[in-house]
């Protein structure tokens, strides 16, 4: 991770706006966003990042869920000036640049850990960092780790299932290796 | 389906095959869904699009006095600020709209009927100039009384919602409009079969019991959307909805145009559960692009979303009688919807859920009448489970109250009354095709059902076990087309215009497909619907597309088969009758060598493609006076068992495990049907424990995702079971879409019960209502009360 806070100077555009120097799924860029614009509206009117999702507005369903800084937030409750010289993944960053998808993203697809699939970006998110911090996480922990995620779909049973089965892929990994 | 003997008993199927394999893709487009690149309605944008904003209606039932926008009109960035009456002085458009009544307004005209009501509509460049207008509009209301409740509504002396009889336009074939004028019922349906009276006659018990469920929210996490672009005189428009070809005719009525002129796309929707049915966002985001000639788009915040449209609130009276021997005889249900200030869709949702409280019971002697009634809250529509909810949660948990107060085991009063083929249900329909027993046994014995329910304790918390079986119909008559195009390198587009809400809906017409014209899934791609380009469906609601659908498709991929197998017959000279569909080619039976690649035949066609279509089309329809005749062209049958815990010091349930049991007839894709059955579990689960709108003099209390919950990870049971019961010689596809859902509500109850011995009959079953429960039967046993039901023994 970068340590960039010294350039995270905001500057004024001069038309009301502000520039927000951040870095966004791996590359810099300069967010233009009002003062109160949410991070969430930022990312996909500024940026067309559209798996970041809106769904209640006020942190409470996980769909609009990014990492900052390396852990997951929900990007409704952000405004953009925060993130100046911070650092933000999406669901659109999660793939590798040639288009590989991550363990975890691959996972979902094999258990179809979605329906409609609106919450998948948030669920993706918060259980990357799930992976990170708890790689041995039981199903039990794993369904509280992810409960400030909501399905209405109900695709809950396939979402533990995937990110199980991930963990248990890491380990299998890390053993081998 | 004719020829063939039905009713076979089933078997069930193996849904459980691990994960999604490349010949059987769980999701078509999964890669699409894991990388955030699903093309929702939300992520568009048209060049020199506006931004639309709405001020809704701060009053439950007021005239409106008084609107000034001017200060709104000067905001920089702002082009269109619209009112009712601005709409009403045009003679090219409409005002009103709805898909039975024309009652609900684009926007309020002089009168609003609920809290939320559109009532000015901005459209500017930004959010951020619609926003700061829509603060500087006044309006100024003159209350009048409203009403609420049933009886209030219902009342001698009511305020009517509608003074004037709303119109009625060209409607559906199985609606039938009763509304009674000068009240507040917006439509009654009747059902008479058999003698009632004698029926109670006939009985050797009696019990009348009365149920209730609460206005629930769709909640898909995806609000309604709509993009307009009515510049030119056609209208085209990208919308969340369920049914295109319904706001398409809509819209052409509104705006005075054919309907070849309105052009509905509707892209993968971020959940439905029948809220996006009818026409919403629709007309008001045409006529705010029509008045400021620019495109529009309007999407809901969640907070608008609670009162775009909700479920029914229902109260459901039940008159059971039964003989001696448990078998019930006779049954008279009065149901009342409450469908707001808009009937939308409730004047048919009263006919199947009417219909619905006869039960999956063989009844002589029934009698049903269903009202939706007006009230000033938010309108009510199509939703998950179709009345059928409501119904079950109704007979399902009399059901056991019956058993209780006569001592018999709530299973085997079941078995007795559960159809059997050769039987008919409340409309009068011969089952030929009944497996209600089978299910029942199926999720009883998964659960672990026993009689008596001894609950086990363990600290303060007790366990035990509940059951429910439901039937359900699917709307008839209905009709679905496909079109399918095979292209120069094999490859199959499939047309329709069935809506992708995350059933699979795609997925499944691929795997038809693929299956009929023996090709790879792969190659198959089915559209989304294009109103100008995709054939007619009828709806995607009622778990009936990948049926419908299903075999519009299937015959479609037949047409194309048999040009494929007479382009082969040519180029090979072999009978068709010698030749099959295998692999992507046509080959010579018992000389698989022999045969040539679909490519090759369709380019030696030289036509460029191969194109077919297909139609299913179902009849039926009841008589208006005794509702008898064919309501649904086959039943959905479901059973469902939970275990719960429940806490006796704070009342608060926890559903342990649930089985859920469907007859799906044929299961096409193993992975949707699971994730369906589960995301049945989520959505009842909600319902039986938590979900409800509260209102307080006609204002939301809890109209955001802080205050109205829904069922979270935590709150899922540890174990789900899907049974879903397959019958291999008919084949026949059944939705299973929300035929899992009504048995929930009751299952959890009837657990819950058993558990504590406090019986809910107002749905949610609250933590704070069960500790009521369990202190009034502290009370009755230190009273020394007998613990004697309601219900009237004779
Ligand atoms: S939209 Fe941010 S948490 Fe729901
Ligand atoms: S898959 Fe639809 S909300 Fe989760």
């Amino acid at each position: 991770m970068t340590d960039m806070r010294n350039q995270g100077d905001v500057t004024a555009t001069g038309d009301g706006r502000l520039a927000i120097p951040a870095m966004l799924n791996g590359r810099q860029t300069t967010l233009v966003a009002r003062p109160w614009h949410t991070l969430l509206e930022t990312l996909r009117d500024q940026e067309g990042l559209y798996g970041v999702r809106e769904g209640c507005g006020v942190g409470m369903c996980g769909a609009c869920t990014v990492m900052l800084d390396g852990e997951p937030v929900s990007s409704c409750l952000v405004l953009a000036p925060q993130v100046a010289g911070r650092e933000i993944r999406t669901v659109e960053g999660l793939a590798a640049p040639d288009g590989t998808l991550s363990d975890l993203q691959q996972a979902f697809i094999d258990h179809t850990a979605f329906q409609c699939s609106y919450c998948t970006s948030g669920f993706l998110i918060t259980a990357e960092r799930l992976a990170e911090e708890h790689p041995d996480a039981s199903r039990d922990e794993i369904r509280h780790y992810l409960a400030g995620n909501l399905c209405r779909c109900g695709s809950y049973v396939k979402i533990l299932d995937a990110v199980a089965d991930l963990l248990e892929r890491r380990r299998a990994g890390r053993t081998a290796g | 389906m004719s020829g063939v003997a039905k009713g076979l008993p089933g078997t069930w199927a193996d849904t459980h095959r691990g994960t999604a394999q490349p010949e059987q893709p769980g999701m078509m487009d999964a890669r699409d869904r894991v990388t955030g690149k699903v093309d929702y309605v939300i992520n568009m944008t048209l060049p020199g699009m506006l931004h639309a904003m709405v001020l809704r209606s701060t009053a439950p039932a007021a005239r409106i006095v008084r609107i000034d926008t001017e200060k709104a009109r000067q905001v920089p960035g702002v082009v269109t600020v619209l009112t009712g009456r601005d709409i009403v002085s045009r003679t090219d458009v409409r005002s009103h709209f709805g898909p039975v009544f024309r009652d609900q307004p684009v926007l309020a005209v002089d009168r609003v009927r609920f809290v939320g009501e559109a009532v000015v509509a901005v459209a500017a460049v930004d959010r951020d100039a619609a926003r700061a207008a829509l603060d500087l509009v006044e309006v100024e209301y003159e209350e009048l009384p409203p009403v609420f409740t049933f009886d209030e509504a219902l009342a001698e002396d009511a305020a009517l919602v509608h003074p004037e009889p709303p119109r009625a336009g060209a409607t559906f074939a199985d609606i039938i409009v009763h509304s009674q004028a000068g009240s507040n019922v917006c439509n009654t349906f009747k059902l008479r079969k058999g003698d009632i009276e004698e029926g109670f006659a006939q009985s050797d018990y009696v019990f009348e019991d009365t149920f209730t469920c609460p206005a629930v929210q769709h909640v898909p996490l995806e609000t309604h959307c709509s993009v307009a672009d009515a510049r030119a005189n056609d209208i085209v428009i990208h919308t969340t909805s369920q049914i295109p070809f319904m706001v398409r005719s809509q819209l052409a009525e509104v705006f005075n145009l054919p309907a070849s002129r309105v052009r509905v796309v509707v892209h993968t929707l971020g959940g439905g559960f029948g809220g996006k049915c009818y026409p919403n966002t629709e007309p008001l985001t045409a006529m705010l692009s029509r008045f400021s000639g620019r495109p529009v788009k309007l999407h809901l915040s969640r907070e608008e979303e609670f009162t775009a449209i909700t479920r029914h609130a229902m109260r459901i009276t039940l008159k059971t009688g039964l003989r001696a021997d448990g078998k019930v005889i006779a049954r008279k249900s009065t149901c009342h919807f409450n469908t707001g200030a808009y009937a939308d869709i409730g004047p048919r949702l009263i006919k199947m859920g009417g219909i619905g409280t006869g039960g999956p019971t063989s009844i002589p002697h029934v009698w049903i009448d269903s009202a939706a009634v007006y009230t000033n809250l938010p309108p009510a529509g199509a939703y998950r489970g179709y009345g059928i909810s409501q119904a079950a949660w109704a007979y399902e948990t009399q059901i056991e109250m019956i058993a209780q107060r006569l001592g018999w085991d709530p299973y085997e009063l079941r078995k007795k009354n559960l159809l059997v083929n050769g039987e008919t249900n409340a409309t009068g329909e011969v089952m030929d095709d009944a497996h209600w027993h089978e299910l029942l046994d199926q999720v009883a014995a998964k659960i672990g059902w026993s009689w008596p329910q001894v609950p086990q304790r363990n600290g303060s918390k007790v366990r035990a076990k509940g059951l429910s079986c439901i039937i359900k119909g699917t709307v008839t008559p209905s009709a679905s087309t496909s079109m399918v195009k095979m292209n120069e390198d094999g490859s199959l587009h499939v047309m329709t215009s069935s809506v992708e809400m995350g059933q699979g809906l795609q997925t499944s017409m691929a795997i038809l497909a693929a299956e009929r014209l023996a090709m790879s899934v792969a190659n198959v791609i089915v559209s989304t619907p294009d109103t100008a380009f995709t054939p007619y469906d009828q709806q995607t609601s009622s778990s009936r597309s990948t049926h419908s659908m299903g075999m519009a498709v299937t015959r479609a991929c037949g047409g194309i088969a048999d040009q494929l197998l007479n382009l082969a017959s040519e180029a090979l000279e072999i009978a068709v009758d010698d030749l099959e569909l295998s692999d992507g080619k046509v080959r010579a039976k018992g000389a698989p060598d022999k045969g040539i690649g679909y490519d090759v035949l369709v380019k030696n066609q030289k036509g460029g493609n191969l194109l077919a279509t297909g139609e299913y089309i179902t009849g039926g329809g009841l008589d208006p006076e005794t509702g008898q005749g064919i309501a649904a062209v086959h039943w959905h049958q479901a059973a469902g068992a939970a275990e719960v815990e429940v806490d006796l010091e704070t009342g608060k349930v926890n559903v342990l495990a649930y089985e859920a049991a469907v007859y799906a007839g044929r299961v096409v894709n193993p992975v949707q049907a699971e994730l369906q059955a589960e995301g049945n579990v989520a959505f009842g689960l909600g319902h039986a424990l938590f979900e409800e709108m509260v209102y307080d003099n006609g204002q939301l209390q809890n109209g955001n995702l802080g205050d109205y919950m829904i069922a979270s990870f935590e709150d899922m049971p540890e174990h789900i079971g899907v049974n879903c019961l397959e019958e291999p010689v008919l084949n026949e596809i059944h939705g299973i879409g929300e035929t899992g859902l009504p048995p929930v509500m009751p299952a959890i109850g009837n657990a819950v019960f058993h558990a504590t011995g406090v019986r809910i009959t107002d749905a949610p079953i609250t933590a704070e209502k069960v500790l009521r429960g369990l202190r009034a039967l502290e009370a009755a046993r230190a009273a020394g009360a007998s613990s004697a039901g309601p219900g009237t023994a004779r």
